[in-house]
């Protein structure tokens, strides 16, 4: 009786996975056959898809960086932090008011400058802020937004999560909510609701691509830069410093770190640090890119890198990098079909699904690397 | 005065009582296992040494100094190691990175006793850049053991080694224990497979419901026609 059960429910489940899977191909065989019908006819340009594929990739990274400390908490700590976006709006402001402050020094008061020019009048335009204008002022910033981020997560985890060490993911996912509502009005509180630019423009570089132009700029090209030097650094960092092993090692078995003798608040605290600075970073170069900040956008980029993190396999930082470039790559593929927008983040929990329903632990699943 | 010196201990976890009244002793050199049946706290008993339960009463000394209250990686630098029964190895990591690991509380990973562990070890040499979560059970149990003698201690603990092995590989990781123990290491072992504990160790203790019940030496308590009766299937 019950084995017979137990088929009929195996079968089941495995028509309707076999079913999914015929409708995820028919839709990616349509998806493509219509890329390339487009492209061969002429109504899709291949620059413009070269385009989609830049600011795909740019995007990917900000948030593949960003999503690294994301894993790395989760890993280690066991829990969805919900206020890491909020600590990326925070780095980013952290660091361009110090870029705001080295470039525009004397050009108006202190304050004014320190909270990023709150009020309408000297900005990052005025202040002709860029790469190539103020590169100091943009490396510091850079800097000041990484350590400003790592020692201000230490903070946050002494005062909020620390003291409710063990008591288990769910707690703590709470508590950070709470965290990120905490940060985000502290945000508007300091450096006001107003949303403003912060960059002024910068040369770029238009590369012939068959049928047009793909233009990369030079904030383009410092994202690209830093992004992957951050990541490269994060990855030499866990390979082959013992500090590194000794976060696989207690994302892999967190008793055993401790019966082992590795000093496991130790760990921790370094943990924030670097997914804190790298978060920090992250909001740094995405300022950098847009050219505007304002007080929410790390929250409203949180989901997506959600989507990003576990679409790659939550826990592993490879699966965050390779998760954040796919959620950004087919995001601004999919304006090729949608109007562009908002209607793209529908194309990043689709993907996200897709992913899951064929590998439910995500790309990097199951291998855990911190 | 006995290098580890447990008189009169009480412990569990949490509210839990599991231990009372335990009186536990290993001298230098010597090798001590534990046995019992199922829920004696034995392990309970190994754990509080190193101390991850709940302690309630009593002393535990060693080498003269009292551990109690001390975190396990306290327990380490004053000369102790333990390897717990399952989940004793890191998966994602390497061998040699598993063994790293062994002694994190050094600045620098001592290459002398590495060496030391891979010629206890043979396999554990040939397959240094292995990920351990991909070796079989009895080769985890030699990371296991070789990552807790990186640091040479004066005691090792071992709780179960022989669990879950296949019967052939059992014989051999006694004959590790042995080794060990030759090599100058006071072992204390809790075993379940307890008549080869037994015949292998210098002294034994029954453990029964949280407290003492017999010691003496292996030879003594394998011919002791009460503990053959109840603890050796007869």
């Amino acid at each position: 009786m019950s084995t017979v059960d137990d088929v009929v429910t195996r079968g089941r489940s495995l028509s309707t996975e076999q079913f999914l899977l015929i409708a995820v191909g028919i839709g990616v065989v349509l998806l493509v056959g219509d890329l390339v019908l487009g492209v061969l006819d002429g109504s899709y340009s291949i620059s413009r898809i070269g385009r989609y594929v830049t600011e795909g990739v740019l995007y990917g990274l900000i948030m593949g960086l960003a999503g690294i400390g994301l894993s790395m908490t989760y890993s280690i700590l066991n829990f969805a932090n919900f206020a890491h976006g909020d600590t990326i709006t925070a780095g980013a402001f952290i660091g361009w008011g110090g870029t705001y402050l080295i470039a525009g020094w004397g050009a108006a008061s202190l304050g004014h400058l320190a909270l990023v020019g709150p009020q309408r009048g000297v900005g990052g335009p005025q202040l002709g802020i860029s790469i190539t204008s103020t590169p100091v002022a943009i490396f510091a910033g850079l800097l000041l937004a990484g350590v400003g981020t790592a020692l201000f997560a230490v903070l946050i985890d002494r005062l909020a999560y620390k003291p409710m060490r063990g008591a288990g993911g769910i707690p703590l996912l709470i508590t950070s909510i709470g965290v990120a509502f905490a940060l985000r009005y502290l945000i508007t509180f300091v450096y006001s609701s107003q949303s403003r630019g912060t960059t002024a423009s910068v040369p770029s570089a238009d590369l012939l691509l068959v049928d047009g132009y793909v233009s990369l700029d030079a904030h383009d090209g410092t994202l690209i830069a830093a992004a992957v030097v951050l990541m490269l650094g994060v990855h030499l960092m866990l390979q082959r410093t013992k500090l590194g092993k000794a976060m696989r090692a207690m994302s892999d078995n967190k008793d055993l770190a401790l019966v082992t003798g590795i000093p496991t608040e130790r760990v921790i605290r370094w943990t924030w640090m670097i997914g804190g600075g790298l978060a920090g970073s992250a909001g740094y170069l995405m300022v950098l890119w847009t050219g505007t900040i304002d007080w929410q956008f790390g929250w409203l980029l949180l989901l997506l890198i959600f989507a990003a993190v576990i679409l790659g396999g939550i826990g592993s930082i490879y699966g965050a990098i390779v998760g954040g470039l796919v959620i950004g790559i087919s995001m601004h593929m999919s304006m090729i079909w949608l109007p562009g927008g908002d209607f793209t983040t529908i194309t990043a929990f689709l993907m996200m699904i897709l992913v899951l329903l064929i590998r439910p632990s995500g790309l990097f699943g199951g291998k855990t690397t911190a | 005065m006995a290098m580890l010196d447990v008189a009169g201990l009480d412990a569990g976890y949490g509210d839990l009582q599991i231990l009372s009244d335990v009186d536990l002793e290993v001298e230098q050199d010597e090798y001590v296992v534990i046995v019992g049946p199922n829920g004696a706290g034995k392990s309970t008993a190994m754990k509080s040494v190193f101390g991850l339960t709940t302690y309630m009463g009593g002393a535990v000394e060693f080498n003269g100094e009292d551990i109690t209250g001390l975190s396990p990686d306290e327990i380490i630098h004053k000369g102790i190691g333990y390897v717990p029964q399952t989940e004793n190895v890191f998966p994602s990591l390497t061998v040699q990175e598993n063994l790293e690991m062994g002694a994190y509380i050094l600045d620098e990973v001592p290459e002398a006793a590495l060496q030391d562990v891979f010629d206890q070890f043979p396999i554990l040499r040939d397959r240094r850049d292995q990920k351990a979560g991909s070796m079989s059970g009895g080769q985890q149990q030699m990371v296991a053991m070789g990552r807790a003698l990186m640091l040479d201690p004066d005691l090792l603990l071992l709780d179960e080694p022989s669990a879950g092995l296949a019967p052939d590989l059992v014989d051999e990781m006694f004959d590790h224990v042995d080794a060990i123990n030759d090599a100058g290491t006071a072992v204390l072992v809790v075993e379940q497979n307890a008549k080869e504990a037994l015949r292998r160790c210098d002294r034994g203790y029954v453990l029964v419901q949280g407290g003492n019940r017999y010691v003496d030496t292996g030879d003594a308590l394998l011919h002791d026609e009460e503990v053959r009766q109840q603890f050796l299937g007869g």
